[in-house]
């Protein structure tokens, strides 16, 4: 072992990466540092490293030709111009799918509506990791079906029971929502 | 002074959509430029970096804000190159190893002088997808392993790990020379 350093060769390039972006801990980094100092190979496997990252960063990428952001701009406005334009989820889009959905009278329909709420919530506390934004496409795909996944508020604001005036409104509710089924923008 | 994201997104919300010409400003260059890396060829960059921002537009409602912006546009981009590279590898697999990555890498190559840094970027070509986003999401970026995790969706153990397998396989080549 070069250098007579309390740890090994092989534990310390496991860890010059690391060293390198300045990630061990205080105790870590002073060990490296130790073992660098007295073993050549190491020193060298450092130098490497920093070499190659040196040389990716500065890898360039091709300038794109004059006039290339401003067509990549227009191209993407007549693309979006095709699509529907994004909103926030609302809680008359809730109400709308309710009254669309057919075969579902208004109590089961909310009942529904409230269970799967509840079970949004629990299914977020429990797998809640990192926050994210964009969720899988399986949950897009549940989400665009049922329309309330992003309506837990209006959901955790009806009660079930006692609420009869939303349910007595429907009709209204349904003519806000017109023809069209709430989409998931 | 340029409006913070958040603001132009609750434009765009609002119905104001051309508001979100302001972020395709901001983010073209960043978000190509990272297709590029990918892709290594300018017209599935330019592809690829357009249809990042049409579906982010679409998805825009989804965006809480819990995260950057930024981040979550290269989710959405990363995304879809890494599914444009998938569809690459499965179309000819021994194509991506050899003549694609030469044709791919002709273009850059031909800006590099260096015969170390040629060597990099064809190493670079032959990483696996993953380890090739981690490292251009770290190395140009500037994201920290969380924020690669978040991007990637994986845990940041794999984003680590990833990456350090990504600077061990430039290490090795630069050693072979």
């Amino acid at each position: 072992m070069p250098g007579g350093s309390m740890t090994g060769c092989d534990d310390i390039r496991e860890r010059l990466l690391a060293h390198h972006e300045g990630e061990l801990a205080t105790e870590e980094r002073l060990q490296v540092e130790a073992h660098l100092a007295t073993c050549a190979d190491c020193t060298r496997e450092a130098g490497l490293i920093r070499e190659a990252l040196g040389r990716v960063q500065a890898l360039p990428v091709p300038e794109p030709p004059a006039g290339f952001w401003g067509d990549f701009e227009a191209a993407v406005r007549r693309r979006i111009a095709a699509v529907p334009p994004p909103r926030p989820a609302a809680w008359a889009r809730v109400a709308a799918w309710l009254g669309r959905v057919p075969g579902l009278r208004p109590i089961p329909a909310l009942a529904a509506a409230t269970v799967l709420g509840l079970l949004l919530v629990i299914g977020l506390v429990r797998t809640h990791r990192a926050p994210r934004d964009l969720p899988p496409v399986e949950a897009l795909m549940v989400s665009e079906d049922l329309a309330i996944g992003q309506n837990l508020e209006v959901l955790q604001n009806l009660d079930l029971l006692e609420d009869v005036e939303v349910l007595e409104r429907l009709d209204l509710l349904r003519q806000l929502g017109g023809d069209r089924r709430p989409r998931l923008s | 002074m340029r409006q913070p994201d958040l603001e132009v997104i609750q434009r765009v919300l609002a119905g104001e959509t051309a508001a979100f010409e302001l972020l395709v400003r901001q983010y073209q260059q960043e978000i190509y430029r990272l297709a590029y890396r990918l892709t290594r060829n300018a017209e599935d960059a330019k592809d690829l970096s357009q249809e990042a921002f049409v579906a982010a537009y679409r998805s825009l409602g989804s965006f809480r804000g819990h995260s950057r912006f930024s981040t979550w546009l290269y989710r959405i981009a990363m995304n879809l190159c890494l599914n444009h590279l998938k569809s690459a590898t499965r179309q000819d697999p021994s194509e991506v190893d050899g003549t694609l990555a030469d044709q791919r890498a002709d273009s850059l190559a031909a800006l590099l002088t260096d015969e170390r840094d040629r060597a990099l970027a064809e190493a670079i070509e032959t990483l696996p997808p993953q380890q090739k986003a981690t490292l251009t999401l770290r190395v140009h970026q500037g994201l920290s392993h969380k924020e690669i995790a978040e991007v990637l969706d994986c845990s940041e153990g794999t984003a680590k790990a990833n990456y350090f397998h990504a600077v061990r396989a430039l290490q090795r080549k630069l050693q072979a020379f």
